[in-house]
């Protein structure tokens, strides 16, 4: 096994750890940080439940070595709240009931993340399509995809009142 | 195993060279963790692309779209040049699995991998691409039918990489369309995928190009059966003809997803719609 030192930053933090090559990123993430927020669900790139923001995009991180994320940027969920605050879409997941068991939801954050960055007004139809590929067991997604519409109108009424 | 980042392409050949059976070539990773996962693969040394400069470019040189090898489908997907000149194009990337994959797959990988349930090389070969491919002996650009021998299967020698993929930018922009059929749910992979573009005068097609992919081991295009559209309108007998052609014309696969005679049957189907859309502007 050969070792190997990477830095990255992860929800702001600059962390670095001497890892074995084949460590993948939400190892590193869960075990080397113990930021457990981010789950495993299928750990064969199936399930969405690992999604991370590595510089800007979701990954999955069960499927990204934690080698390639050396000297990148890193999102988890732990990053999401602000100063104790929730975030709109926490608070919407809150608020709409888009979660059951909860195993689901930080892959489905992040990812509707991603999508409010660069879309910050989805209809229905583009949260759905956003989405797929974050699996959930529980909720049907129609209170998923409610909590999702919650924290655009949140975050739009934001920055209306800013602006 | 040991994860090596080289920094030039002529650095990641000669460590090819070096460990050629106990080598594995890596650029998005999402089909190769994924074998690593499921034990199909033990390679000694990765050897990851990923930090060769300028590798994920996409430019127009010559008259022609340049794609770097390290493009990732969401970027090919999002370029303003291939919606321009190449919707089929932008439609295959933008169809693959999900968002989070295209932020991960790259477009070399995509062609490298050989899987013949993927989307981008129907498009591909529809559009006369050719890909670009460097070893230690240099460099060659060959056609796709001349680089997808079978399922995961390529002409690729062990030192060799795609470095890229360059597609000829048409004269007169056609028509063009991709349309991939899922029988399961929206991100799976494609059972029947079919790339088309046509050129009008009037009414009348004077240029069809129609590639099949997803449903064969490697795509196809039948070029006596795409002539039988030029010269008359595009009548939906003739759509019709052409559809028949295609079906009979290709030998498709017997898969956990879908039964050779169901592809064939939506090969059919999916053939005319998309023709008709075309003909239909
Ligand atoms: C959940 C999921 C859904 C998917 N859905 C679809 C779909 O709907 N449609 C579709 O078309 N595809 C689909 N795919 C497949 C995906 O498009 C491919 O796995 C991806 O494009 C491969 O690119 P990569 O950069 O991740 O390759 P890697 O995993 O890094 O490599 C793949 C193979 O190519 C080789 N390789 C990589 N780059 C090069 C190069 N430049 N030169 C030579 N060899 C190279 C590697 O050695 C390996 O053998 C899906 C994959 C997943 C995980
Ligand atoms: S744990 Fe990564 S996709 Fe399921
Ligand atoms: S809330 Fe249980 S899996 Fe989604």
């Amino acid at each position: 096994m050969s070792k190997h030192t990477v830095t990255m930053t992860v929800n702001g933090t600059k962390y670095t750890r001497e890892i074995e090559s084949r460590l993948l990123l939400v190892h590193f993430i869960r075990e080397d940080l113990e930021l457990t927020g981010t789950h495993i669900g299928c750990d064969t790139t199936n399930c969405g439940a690992c999604t991370v923001l590595m510089d800007g995009f979701t990954v999955k991180s069960c499927t990204v070595f934690a080698m390639t994320a050396n000297g990148k940027s890193i999102e988890t969920i732990e990053g999401v709240a602000q100063n104790g605050a929730l975030h709109p879409l926490q608070e919407g997941f809150w608020e709409k009931h888009g979660l059951q068991c909860g195993y689901c939801t930080p892959g489905m954050i992040m990812s509707a993340k991603h999508l409010l960055s660069n879309n910050p007004n989805p209809t229905e139809d583009e949260i759905r399509w956003g989405l797929s590929g974050n699996l959930c067991r529980c909720t049907g997604y129609n209170k998923i995809v409610e909590a999702v519409q919650y924290a655009a109108e949140k975050m739009s009424a934001e920055q209306e009142q800013d602006a | 195993m040991r994860f090596l980042q080289p920094g030039t392409l002529e650095e990641a050949i000669s460590t090819r060279v070096d460990n050629p059976e106990q080598s594995v070539i890596i650029a998005g990773g999402t089909a190769v963790v994924l074998m690593l996962q499921h034990g199909l693969i033990a390679p000694e040394v990765l050897i990851s692309l990923e930090k060769i400069p300028g590798l994920d470019s996409i430019r127009i040189e010559d008259n022609r779209l340049h794609i770097g090898a390290l493009a990732k489908l969401g970027d090919v997907a999002d370029s303003r040049l291939v919606r321009q000149y190449f919707p089929a194009l932008f439609a295959a990337c933008a169809a693959v699995g999900n968002v989070r994959v295209r932020n991960q797959a790259t477009l070399g990988g995509n062609l490298a991998e050989a899987d013949y349930a993927s989307d981008p090389p129907a498009a591909l070969m529809m559009l006369d691409a050719l890909v670009e491919v460097k070893g230690i002996s240099g460099t060659r650009q060959i056609s796709l039918p001349d680089l997808l021998l079978g399922f995961l299967t390529t002409t690729l020698e062990p030192d060799e990489l795609i470095t890229g993929v360059i597609i000829p930018i048409p004269t007169e922009q056609p028509r063009m369309a991709y349309l991939r059929y899922n029988n399961r749910s929206s991100e799976d992979r494609p059972c029947v995928g079919i790339a088309a573009s046509a050129t009008f005068n009037d009414a009348i097609c004077t240029g069809l190009r129609l590639t099949v992919g997803a449903a064969c081991e490697i795509p196809t295009r039948l070029s006596e059966i795409e002539a039988l559209a030029v010269g008359s309108p595009l009548t939906d007998t003739r759509i019709h003809e052409i559809a028949e052609g295609y079906a009979a014309g290709i030998e498709t696969i017997d898969d956990l997803q879908s039964s050779a005679w169901y592809r064939t049957q939506m090969i059919r189907v999916h053939i005319q719609r998309v023709l008709k859309g075309l003909r239909d502007g």
